[in-house]
């Protein structure tokens, strides 16, 4: 019996917290306003991580109380701001001399880029009205059963008001232990888990059929109504530029200029990150600020035709002729000033037409019948009826949502027509590229040759000498001490046999014989088969890659699968290799325990590196208390057909 | 008894004849690449045939499939698989379909020219001839927390004979050893593993082989 009181009690107490995450909702929204309006980028992270530690609040007294145990969500804090040799701090193709704005974009990106951020906003803003609210009931129906013989409406005969609030109050303490459950499990589903794992795309894995049809259906809709929203942000941003622009050319005072321009890049960036989602990626157009010139031989700084004496000035020069000069700045100021209109009308309408046929046609609807509640007459109504509103309007809803994927995709094409590198652009940016991956590539093969140049000096090559010298030993011991001339031959044999077995591991580490033999598909199974984990392999591949992509590609499975069976504590893992349009995606899963960061481990950075060569990318996702999936990305444009018949 | 023997290196291939003439073996056939291996073994219909892995034209796993395919047109037909290296994908496969007279070695083995032979007769009669390098990773990777962890360290030993191949008679000379004692070790292995008991060398080490394959996946 004392169970059920506490349950009850614990009920209204989760309740609370989930009433101070409905506060704490409204403050961070209401942070979000000056924050994104006056690019106050740094009063964002903030609130944000104030309701985390709600969320964990929420988490722990769950956990204590019902034993229904929640992990935390978040992914690790970002690293600190590197510096760089040449003494700048860089986030993404930015330089900066101090590392404090480093830092605030990578917080920034940190925080919103989470998963867990938007789970968690979502649980402030619907515990109290749905899954917290579950846990207050018994209580109310104590509280309201107890007072009903008071405060029960009159006409009615007092010992039917007794015997009902006696009745509700027994029933709110005796369910109470089970409204707690739900709502633990409220907790669990909305602060644990993944709720949307739009990050983790693993083919392989069947997805609950409820969350498909979110997917499918809604998904888009509400990333339309995201980018509705950054396009509405673009007005103020718009407005603060063109004034900007106009106050400093206007009067001869260039400071405000590249404040106004590069300062509201973040917008642009956060709308071609989210490119994602309205398929495929967009690339940042702008070009790297160049490291400033010094004249050598009098210590001027050269900009362009110009020479200065301060470092300051010249810096400032040339960080605005560099801002002014790029033809990305400018296709991007005419994009803040037209996305409102054209990206906000493609994000608004199916938004609104969902919103509007629930809210406005079927809704009034349905409180009317059910309530009575008089109607309005300016909605509602079809052909002069009330009643066919409610299928018109969730006629309109359907048929709005269905509209989204295709109006998802349009907005994408027009973010890329001005947010998107222009072919020229795009060339530059490749040959930068191009120039670094190879430098890269050429020292990793020149420090490969030399690390196998002295594996065979110190290993097989030794011995060798080793055997032919025992060999001119045994010649002479023959005739004098045969017995001992055996022994030495049988040493000999053992002597040849590890120079053979150090010779094959060698030839392995270099280009594994079943590689060679039956393609990338058969060598990652035979790996599966050596690895003290449990793997599964799927293999969708329909013909050979290129060797080295191959070879590539097998060397990053290794090391994936090394990492989860040393670093991961994981049991099982699945690898699945699939091949479709020029793009062979790799995805490595363990249920190890997570946490693993790219930016420590040197495995995950040379992993990066060595698909690097071939424009690969790794995308690690390995939240505290895993799973972590590593995906990689090889473009390839396949070549010879499959030559094995199995 | 009737060899054919497969081997692209002149050298090794004309080691390995003279080896396999001084003990005694007929060796109808040595060729040196996939499609000539194919032809000698419909024709000559040998004892048992020794195969490299790795032969031309593709210089891929082409021995290998031909031996495959030969045991496919000649069910039992015995093949020994030599190969630089050994690949438990590959050992897999020669024991797919269950029928015994396989071998799977490394090519070093031939530096110990009485453990080949002893592989090579093993094999034409029927019995299997697992290199010990595959043995030691299969039963290395198996799960961490399986039945194999339970088995003591001689029962771990004689499970690895056994998986190579060999009879009770052979494992008791190789541990010094009584039959009767190897006899009780492998009832235990059987217990703690939950497989049948049986006296058939070959069915042993594809039960041991089964075991693992499944505990695996």
């Amino acid at each position: 019996m004392t169970g059920r009181w506490t349950a009850l009690v614990r009920g209204v107490q989760l309740y609370g917290v989930a009433l101070l995450g409905l506060v704490g909702f409204v403050f961070t929204i209401a942070s979000f306003i000056p924050g994104f309006g006056f690019g106050l980028v740094f009063s964002l992270p903030l609130p944000i991580l104030a309701s985390r530690r709600l969320a964990r609040l929420a988490r722990l007294l769950t956990h204590r109380w019902t034993g229904v145990a929640i992990g935390d969500p978040y992914l690790p804090e970002p690293p600190e701001p590197v510096r760089q040799p040449d003494g700048w701090y860089r986030h993404q193709r930015q330089l900066y001399r101090k590392p404090w704005m480093p830092r605030l974009m990578l917080r920034l990106e940190w925080v919103l880029g989470d998963n867990a951020t938007w789970r968690d906003l979502g649980w402030m803003l619907l515990a109290p009205f749905t899954g917290g609210l579950i846990g207050l009931l018994p209580a109310f129906a104590l509280v309201g059963g107890v007072s009903l013989p008071w405060w029960g409406p009159g006409g009615v005969p007092t010992w039917l008001l007794v015997a009902l609030g006696l009745g509700a109050a027994g029933l709110g303490v005796a369910v109470a232990p089970w409204t707690l459950a739900a709502c633990a499990r409220f907790n669990r589903r909305m602060l644990g888990g993944a709720l949307l794992r739009s990050d983790v795309d693993d083919p392989s894995e069947r997805r609950h059929p409820i969350r498909a049809w979110f997917g499918r259906t809604l998904l888009p809709a509400f990333r339309l109504t995201l980018l509705f929203l950054t396009s509405m942000l673009a007005i103020p941003v718009f407005v603060v530029t063109i004034l900007g622009l106009l106050g400093g050319f206007g009067l001869g005072i260039y400071f405000l200029v590249p404040a106004v321009l590069e300062d509201f890049r973040w917008l642009a960036d956060m709308r071609r990150s989210m490119a994602r989602w309205t398929g495929g990626r967009i690339a940042s157009p702008y070009r790297i600020l160049p490291p400033l010139q010094r004249r050598i031989d009098d210590g001027l700084y050269q900009v362009e035709g110009r020479l200065y004496e301060s470092q300051r000035w010249a810096a400032f020069n040339q960080r605005s002729s560099w801002l002014l000069k790029d033809p990305a700045t400018w296709r991007e100021v005419l994009w803040r000033g037209v996305d409102p209109i054209v990206g906000g009308l493609i994000a608004f309408v199916p938004a609104a037409g969902i919103i509007y046929g629930i809210w406005g046609l079927a809704l009034p609807r349905v409180t009317q019948t059910l309530f009575g509640v008089p109607e309005a007459d300016w909605y509602g109504h079809v052909a002069g009826y009330a009643w066919p509103a409610i299928p018109a309007g969730l006629l309109l809803a359907v048929g709005t949502a269905k509209l989204a994927p295709p109006l998802l995709r349009l907005h994408g094409r027009w973010t890329r027509l001005l947010l998107g590198p222009t072919n020229e652009a795009a060339l530059t940016q490749r040959v930068e590229q191009l120039t670094q991956t190879r430098a890269e590539a050429s020292q990793a093969q020149a420090s490969e040759l030399r690390r196998i140049e002295r594996d065979l000096h110190d290993g097989a090559q030794a011995r060798l000498v080793a055997v032919g010298m025992s060999l001119a030993t045994i010649e002479k011991l023959m005739e004098t001490d045969p017995q001992a001339a055996r022994e030495l031959l049988a040493r000999t044999r053992e002597s040849a046999a590890t120079a053979l077995r150090e010779l094959r591991e060698l030839v392995r580490g270099i280009h594994p014989p079943v590689l060679a033999e039956r393609g990338l598909g058969d060598a990652v199974r035979a790996l599966a088969l050596d690895s003290p984990l449990s793997v599964t392999v799927t293999v969708r591949l329909p013909q050979r890659l290129p060797e080295p992509i191959e070879a590539a590609a097998y060397f990053a499975v290794a090391e994936a699968l090394g990492n989860a069976a040393r670093h991961a504590e994981a049991r099982t893992a699945a690898v699945v290799l699939a091949h479709e349009d020029d793009l062979l995606r790799i995805t490595v899963r363990d249920d190890g325990r997570g946490g693993a960061d790219p930016t420590r481990g040197s495995g995950l950075r040379g992993l990066a590196r060595r698909l690097g060569i071939f424009d690969g990318t790794v995308d690690v996702a390995s939240p505290p208390g895993g799973p972590t999936v590593l995906t990689m990305e090889i473009p390839c444009a396949s070549s010879s057909p499959r030559t094995s018949s199995s | 008894m009737r060899v054919v023997l497969a081997e692209d290196l002149f050298l090794l291939r004309e080691g390995l004849t003279q080896l396999l003439r001084a003990h005694g073996f007929e060796v109808v056939a040595a060729v040196e690449s996939g499609p000539e291996l194919a032809a000698a073994l419909a024709e000559h219909r040998p004892d048992v045939a020794i195969v490299d892995v790795r032969l031309p034209p593709t210089f891929t796993d082409e021995g290998l499939r031909a031996a495959l395919a030969a045991r496919r047109a000649a069910p039992g037909l015995p093949v020994l698989v030599l190969s630089q290296h050994v690949e438990q994908l590959y050992a897999r496969e020669l024991l797919a379909d269950g029928s015994g007279g396989v071998g799977y070695l490394l090519k070093d083995r031939v530096l110990n020219a009485d453990q080949f032979l002893d592989a090579v007769h093993r094999v034409a009669a029927g019995g299997t001839a697992m290199d010990p390098d595959v043995i030691a990773k299969l039963l290395s990777t198996g799960p961490a927390d399986g039945p194999v962890d339970q088995l003591t360290p001689r029962e771990r030993e004689v499970l690895g004979l056994m998986a190579e191949g060999r009879s009770n008679a052979a494992i008791a000379q190789r541990l010094f050893m009584s039959e009767g004692a190897v006899g009780k070790h492998t009832a235990g292995i059987f217990g703690k593993l939950g497989l049948a008991p049986s006296d058939d060398d070959n069915r042993r080490v594809l039960a041991v082989l089964a075991y693992l394959n499944t505990a695996r996946t």
